[in-house]
């Protein structure tokens, strides 16, 4: 696809007599308000269960998938990050970009809209969408400050536990070490 | 005669008492600035301090390894050259008459100027050499989203 950038021409269709949007590759999207959308994750948020937006994340991963014209893992970080960014962007989610805390990738998500105050939300939207990108079931674990750690699913729940209990992003990133799968 | 010998002897002794502590001064600067430098070599900084904000319970003992401060941040467009992980001039060791003498250049000196070199001892007060450490951050950046991937993905509770 073109020079590998993202080209966001003709991204929605707008279908007036259908009362439709549509996205590029297909999938109709609604558009909500902001407010109304925090209502909602907020209560999924409390009742323990967003699938929902980690469904809607992968949604986000599948346009990341359209717009690519070879498997993200041969990417460079900088290309897939342009995608995954404009794609955010489109879908007004905020300004995402990564950054690397040693062996730690970690999205950094601001402007978003403010869903929960632990913002659990955004992190089961950027994991779904970083699942669907890589063809793994990845987790991003709120570290504060608008601020995910992408790790395995399987460690997610000891690192959120280690952040409510206090650590901050350096002290996270310094109780992990990298390990291969045996 | 006697006059201009004297002269002359007295200008070298202010000149011999003068310069150790100038070129300390000046290898502790330069040693400052490569420490706290923009760019890579300070956005991957690494020390051996334990984490300051990790209560001590229920969380596992404070690690062993470095631990990081700040992050090193991509741009969505891909770099035109592969830029080396260091901005700094790598430090030169080269023998001199059985002991190693340490070149650097302080980062604010003129790129025109050839750095000069420094007698270890005239730097360091125990005597030993003191080497402007540039090498590359612990973890080298990886190439693909692939390789940023499988590196996040394979961190384990120590």
């Amino acid at each position: 696809m073109h020079d590998g950038r993202f080209d966001p021409s003709g991204f929605y269709e707008f279908n007036l007599t259908a009362g439709m949007v549509r996205t590029r590759t297909g999938e109709r999207v609604v558009i909500l308000g902001e407010d109304v959308l925090c209502s909602l994750v907020a209560a999924a948020a409390r009742d323990g269960d967003l699938t929902p937006l980690r469904r809607l994340g992968e949604l986000l991963g599948e346009q990341v998938h359209g717009g690519l014209d070879r498997p993200a893992s041969v990417l460079s970080p900088e290309a897939v990050l342009g995608h995954v960014s404009a794609v955010i962007s489109l879908f007004g989610w905020g300004r995402l970009t990564f950054e690397r805390w040693g062996p730690a990738l970690v999205i950094a998500l601001r402007d978003k809209p403010e869903l929960d105050e632990d913002e659990l939300g955004a992190a089961a939207l950027l994991g779904g969408m970083f699942s669907e990108i890589s063809q793994r079931q990845v987790s991003c674990v709120p570290t504060g400050d608008s601020k995910f750690i992408m790790v395995d699913f399987e460690v997610a729940e000891t690192v959120w536990g280690w952040f409510k209990d206090g650590a901050d992003l350096p002290a996270i990133v310094g109780m992990l070490e990298a390990k291969r799968a045996s | 005669m006697s006059n201009r010998e004297d002269r002359l002897r007295s200008l070298l002794d202010k000149v011999r008492a003068k310069r150790p502590d100038e070129r300390t001064t000046r290898a502790a600067d330069a040693l400052d600035r490569i420490r706290t430098a923009s760019g890579t070599t300070a956005a991957v900084q690494v020390s051996s301090s334990p984490p300051a904000r990790v209560p001590s319970s229920p969380l596992p003992e404070p690690p062993t390894s470095p631990t990081i401060d700040s992050p090193t941040r991509y741009s969505s467009q891909p770099p035109e050259v592969e830029r080396p992980l260091s901005v700094e001039p790598r430090a030169r060791i080269r023998p001199s008459s059985g002991a190693p003498a340490v070149g650097s250049q302080p980062a604010s000196a003129s790129q025109s100027r050839r750095p000069e070199s420094i007698r270890p001892q005239s730097v360091a007060p125990t005597g030993q050499p003191v080497v402007y450490a540039t090498d590359q951050p612990e973890f080298p950046r990886p190439k693909t989203f692939g390789d940023l991937l499988e590196l996040t993905l394979s961190l384990r509770p120590r």
